[in-house]
């Protein structure tokens, strides 16, 4: 029996490996995940979608257009949608991506169960 | 000086690569969202026609476009440039003179070769674009201001980064969104078609059919060719060559001068240095350039980076490409010798 997913999330990390981790467990989570490798392609899904994301998470530092970026647009647009942003280590937009309201800003190596539990009340809030 | 308010069209952006087809897909995309934008790319790529695109695809473009070369003013005359000054601010300061930040208010202000911009100029940047005020030299008044801020270099700002010549926090206000140029020698494939673009912007200044146009022999030959000078350098042969028609001797003179290969374990680079002109060291045939062209510092930085590439190719060769080795004996950081041979494209031979 399949339930229907917790919530829809789009994902965009330039790290392949990053990016296939977080698809694949999120995806065990029950959510439906939306992936994008880098910041133009990330855009462009988040642009023409059209069902909607509850949740976008993030980059940082990424070729073409940085999370920072993609967090200002989707704010702009959606206010209420959450954003995460993730930042690798020795990487220092962080202030940059508060100051465009990301809700959240972690650091690489990711523990995927806390952030799991952060969305999970980033969901509850919005 | 009132800034023009004619409504121009932007140069076209030329080539079907995959690089440059993204570098359109991406400022359609970027082009009305007023974050801020770091153009990186060799001199010659066309880094001006980028921003002038962006500039005419945004929602600004009725209001002025202004440029400022970073490089070519000297510290004080370059923070009087872009913030203004009062009355009598320093000698010579004759009368009130509004900057470029406040005369671009409302429209974009290209900032080019921000990587020559001293520290202390750069730390009011950053105050500017954290919070839209600055004040004009000798004022206590804070002015607002609503510029669209692009930004280009040639310079590798991550490096300068590393040895304390930009600021991280200024690089990563600036580099919300990067636009990459590829040198022309990555993307061939763009050569016929700047070619077939200079021919007709050229044969309508010439008068249609005085225009000399290069057989398809010669095109070929230009495709091979590595253009260290990009785009300018091409559209100055072409317009040699359209004028002259003398095809056959500019293609001579431009591999006559072009580098040697990497030189064999036998041949040291004390042996290439004695005979090495300017042109053969750079790669940049400077006389076939107009004056407005030549730059000093574009010339040396190419021969530096020939130069650089020969020695180190050498001395990895020498060590089987055991790079910590390799550092020690060129007395560099393992880090630095890394970057420099990816940034000058130095492949371990198979």
């Amino acid at each position: 029996m399949t339930t229907s997913p917790l919530a829809r999330l789009l994902i965009i990390e330039d790290n392949e490996e990053v990016l296939r981790s977080l698809k694949k467990y999120f995806t065990k989570k029950n959510y439906d995940v939306v992936t994008a490798s880098n910041g133009l392609d990330g855009l462009k899904v988040y642009e023409n979608d059209q069902d909607g994301f509850d949740l976008i998470i993030t980059d940082l530092v990424m070729p073409n257009i940085s999370g920072v970026a993609i967090i200002s647009l989707v704010k702009k647009k959606s206010p209420q949608t959450p954003v995460i942003a993730i930042t690798g280590w020795g990487e220092h937009p962080e202030a940059l991506a508060t100051e465009a309201q990301a809700d959240l800003v972690l650091e690489k190596p990711i523990e995927l169960d806390r952030m799991d539990r952060f969305i999970s009340d980033l969901l509850k809030k919005k | 000086m009132s800034p023009s308010k004619i409504k121009q069209k932007a140069p076209a952006i030329i080539g079907t690569s995959q690089a440059m087809e993204r570098i359109k897909d991406l400022i359609s995309h970027v082009a009305d969202t007023g974050l801020n934008i770091l153009i990186c790319g060799e001199s010659g790529v066309g880094k001006e026609v980028v921003a002038q695109n962006l500039y005419q695809e945004s929602p600004r473009s009725s209001r002025p476009f202004l440029k400022i070369n970073c490089a070519a003013l000297p510290d004080g005359l370059l923070e009087s440039e872009l913030f203004g000054h009062e009355q009598g601010a320093f000698t010579g300061a004759e009368r009130k003179k509004r900057g470029k930040f406040e005369l671009a208010d409302g429209g974009v202000l290209l900032l080019d070769e921000i990587g020559d911009m001293s520290i202390a100029l750069q730390a009011k940047l950053l105050h500017v674009l954290q919070s839209g005020e600055f004040s004009p030299l000798g004022s206590e008044k804070e002015v607002h201001t609503d510029t669209w801020v692009l930004a280009a270099t040639n310079h590798e700002l991550e490096e300068d980064i590393r040895h304390d010549k930009f600021r991280e926090d200024l690089y990563y206000r600036l580099n919300i969104i990067k636009i990459l140029i590829p040198p022309l020698r990555e993307r061939p494939e763009d050569i016929p078609h700047l070619i077939e673009h200079f021919v007709n912007e050229y044969a309508y200044q010439f008068q249609a059919g005085r225009i000399n146009i290069p057989g398809n022999h010669m095109i070929a030959k230009l495709c091979e060719y590595h253009w260290p000078g990009n785009v300018r350098e091409l559209q100055n042969i072409l317009k040699r060559g359209f004028a002259l028609g003398n095809w056959d001797e500019i293609i001579d003179e431009l591999f006559r001068y072009a580098p040697a290969s990497i030189p064999s374990s036998g041949q040291s680079a004390g042996a290439m240095g004695r005979s090495a002109s300017v042109s053969s060291l750079s790669g940049l045939d400077y006389r076939t350039l107009n004056l407005d062209d030549i730059s000093l510092k574009d010339i040396t930085r190419a021969a530096q980076g020939r130069v650089e590439r020969e020695v180190i190719s050498f001395v990895l060769e020498k060590t089987g490409w055991n790079r910590s080795k390799a550092s020690r004996i060129l007395k560099i950081s393992y880090k630095a010798l890394l970057y420099k041979i990816k940034d000058l494209n130095i492949i371990i031979p198979h």
